[in-house]
């Protein structure tokens, strides 16, 4: 049933109100779930184009070519704001919110206002954050006002984005269906639970920290060096292992999809659950690292450097091991698994996922190591060079987007009736995986062979250091490699909101049954999409896989 | 179309902690937003030089008598919240609307005391290093005790303004619940800025 098309359900419920004002006090996570996935998509798009600017930049060796040296600094943090708090955290919060409560048998979200609220003010935040960059606000700009109205700006993100993690998580927590416990919850729900846990326990040290760096920069400047001491105890959200907390949803994305196109049960339940636990686990810390000691840019080596080489093994450790599981479940496939876009972008983004730890690992047990000189004789640090950007691209890039392909693809017929066009959706992987690799492979070896520095953290003349760093190292070359990744990534952004213009605003999409990919979870019980406005009826749950569990009794019994 | 906004229907398999487990989160975030807070205090601190021979509260002089007294008063208001949740889950709505009243005199009662201390101590914002790190540190737990008062007293009449149930009583304990964390939070930064310093 469309939303718009009647007034009131056949049973006399009524549906949601259509107006602007509907969805601005929507109490139904459907719509809320909507509102996040498709202005996150939007936030993508500013994040991603910033971040072509400020590569560009580095691809001359004369000058900056495209923000200049005064927009430089402000661009660069501008476009790892973007990509994280405005793109991916609340991409997947948002499918959570929409699929959460379906796939665990509640009638809706445990605090659906809140979550609704949780949206608008991520959006207000979102905008007021532009405004403050558009202003010459935010770390390294011009204006005072605007650099405190960033950091407002930042909490309101901050707070918002709890608001609705504990939404999420409350709801796994409390309103399973009677008979669904925490080891039968779909993979995907239980990903969602810890990313949320997480995000509770490690976003908030940021908050803690904006408060003082607020009352510090707005009131006397006494040990914050002007606008330019916010960064480098900030920027630790953008960075691994925090950026694992983030990416935990996306390897249950893939265990969901890959499971289900498999249509078998995970061999060990209890590993998928560990293991996704793990990541989520070794993805705490890196606030300990960054804003409290504010060591930045100092070397990190002895104590530190073999936390960081362990929260990176934790991290693979985690991701290999659910991988494993899911190859396993794969292999005892007896037919060879349909190729879709879906089973294609979610395995892809599992193994970015993966190789996103290795990479860090490597970096991080060569700067501990001291191998090739790492931190000694003025040697940057890896960690300190466009090595970082490298990772954040496999993770952000690679895996943020390839499990955005995914979710939507796979869930689209829940989300919005209709299924999205198969071969652009192949082309857009193969269009997003070679950009992220692009986009990776720039800086990645940049990093290692020129040691380019990733960002000057509290230094004035930062935009004059990344200059003279151009100039006969070869980086120029490296950083154009970068750009043509990103410019790639950029198509494949626009590919995915052209093909959902088609497939769903068109209306040229499949409409889709129930369960049109022979899932095995609950969601795919109720109507596609399920009626808005409406508590979500499933029947009592006694499993994750109803519906694996019907195709086996009704193939045992034949 | 109905021309408003109907609120969708709860019911089917809710279970009753949501408030309750919701609450926890909030605890776990607030008590990280302070960690992240007192973490940077410290690191300040430490990085400012040894302790003692430096004078890292630029000649203030933290009133400890009034600061304990104020703590004194918020762990009496802890005592006062649980007498009001016994109550709620007695049904005793006299006794319960008591002891919620009493909560939120002492809590009124916590914050002017502080910021009587803090004006007599002449805590300056701008004025140096530790009064900014003071003040912001302070500020949050402060704002952690208004969000409990607050919440005490919307889930006070949550409760109360119908009658006491079972649902009535659970909300009451989730609010209970963050004051008692409220109190712990406003302890530990005491300890740290006003007592180590």
């Amino acid at each position: 049933m469309s939303e718009n098309s009647t007034a009131t359900t056949s049973r006399g419920v009524p549906v949601e109100d259509p107006t602007p004002f509907g969805w601005l006090t929507t109490t139904d996570h459907k719509r809320t779930g909507r509102l996040f996935i498709v202005s996150s998509m939007l936030f993508l798009v500013v994040g991603i184009f910033l971040d072509l600017l400020v590569r560009l930049d580095l691809t001359s060796a004369t000058d900056f070519v495209s923000l200049g040296r005064d927009g430089f600094a402000q661009g660069f943090t501008f476009s790892r704001e973007a990509l994280t708090l405005l793109f991916l955290i609340p991409a997947f919060l948002g499918v959570a919110i929409y699929m959460v409560p379906l796939q665990i048998g509640a009638p809706n979200l445990a605090f659906p206002r809140a979550a609704t609220a949780s949206f608008w003010a991520w959006k207000v935040s979102g905008v007021v954050l532009i405004g403050s960059y558009i202003g010459n606000g935010g770390p390294y700009g011009g204006w005072a006002n605007g650099v405190d109205l960033h950091l407002l700006a930042l909490s309101g993100l901050v707070i918002s984005l709890l608001l609705g993690s504990i939404a999420v998580a409350t709801t796994v927590m409390t309103m399973r269906s009677p008979g669904l416990y925490l080891d039968t919850t779909p993979p995907f729900a239980w990903s969602a639970l810890v990313s949320a846990s997480m995000l509770v326990v490690s976003l908030p040290v940021l908050l803690g920290q904006i408060g003082i760096l607020y009352i510090d920069h707005r009131y006397g400047r006494v040990f914050l060096a002007g606008n330019y001491g916010i960064w480098e105890r900030i920027d630790w959200i953008h960075r691994t292992p925090q950026l694992f907390i983030y990416v935990v949803p996306i390897l249950g994305v893939t265990a969901e999809i890959v499971l289900a196109t498999a249509k078998r049960r995970v061999f060990e339940p209890l590993a998928m659950y560990f293991t996704l636990g793990l990541v989520g686990l070794f993805g705490f810390g890196a606030w300990a690292n960054f804003s409290v000691t504010g060591e930045g840019a100092d070397i990190i080596d002895g104590l530190e450097g073999v936390v960081l080489v362990g929260l990176y093994g934790g991290a693979l450790l985690g991701t290999a091991g659910l991988l494993g599981l899911l190859g396993l479940a794969l292999i005892q496939n007896r037919e060879m698994p349909k190729v879709s876009t879906s089973l294609l972008a979610a395995l892809g983004a599992g193994t970015l996922v993966l190789f996103g730890a290795l990479y860090g690992l490597i970096g991080a047990a060569a700067d501990w190591l001291e191998i090739a000189g790492r931190g000694n004789d003025g040697n940057p640090q890896l960690r300190m060079t466009t090595w970082v950007t490298g990772q954040q691209s496999v993770l952000i890039y690679g895996a943020g987007l390839l499990g955005l392909l995914a979710a939507v693809h796979w869930w689209a017929p829940k989300i919005w009736g209709r299924e999205l066009n198969d071969l652009l959706g192949i082309l857009n992987f193969l269009v997003i995986g070679g950009g992220a690799l692009l986009a990776f492979l720039g800086p990645a070896l940049s990093g290692l062979f020129t040691e380019q520095p990733d960002f000057v953290y509290g230094d004035p003349n930062a935009t004059a250091i990344y200059a003279s760093w151009v100039d006969d190292t070869g980086a120029e070359t490296f950083s154009a490699i970068g750009v043509a990744g990103v410019v790639i990534l950029l198509g494949g952004v626009a590919l995915l909101l052209l093909n959902l213009l088609i497939s769903v605003g068109m209306k040229k999409g499949i409409e889709a049954d129930e369960d049109p990919w022979t899932a095995q979870s609950p969601e795919w019980m109720l109507p596609s999409p399920p009626p808005i406005g409406q508590p979500d009826q499933l029947p009592t749950l006694v499993s994750g896989t109803p519906l694996l569990d019907a195709a086996e009794a009704e193939e045992a019994a034949v | 179309m109905t021309g408003t906004t109907p609120t969708l229907a709860s019911g089917g398999p809710q279970r009753p902690r949501a408030q309750l487990v919701a609450t926890g989160f909030a605890c776990a975030a607030c008590s990280m937003m302070m960690a992240g807070a007192l973490g940077l205090y410290m690191a300040r601190r430490h990085a400012s030089g040894p302790h003692p021979g430096h004078d890292w509260l630029n000649g203030l002089a933290v009133p400890n008598p009034q600061l304990v007294y104020a703590l004194l008063t918020l762990v009496a208001s802890m005592v006062t919240a649980h007498w009001a949740l016994w109550a709620s889950r007695r049904r005793d709505s006299a006794h319960a609307w008591t002891a919620i009243a009493t909560t939120i005199v002492l809590g009124l009662g916590f914050i002017n005391m502080v910021m009587y201390s803090l004006n007599r101590m002449g805590l300056e914002i701008g004025a140096g290093e530790y009064q900014n790190l003071a003040f912001a540190t302070t500020g949050l737990a402060l704002a952690i005790v208004v969000v409990g008062l607050l919440y005490i007293g919307l889930m006070g009449l949550r409760s109360l303004g119908g009658s006491v149930g079972q649902q009535g009583s659970t909300a009451l304990g989730a609010a209970v619940f963050f004051w008692d964390f409220a109190v712990l939070a406003w302890a530990v930064t005491w300890y740290t800025v006003y007592v180590v310093k």
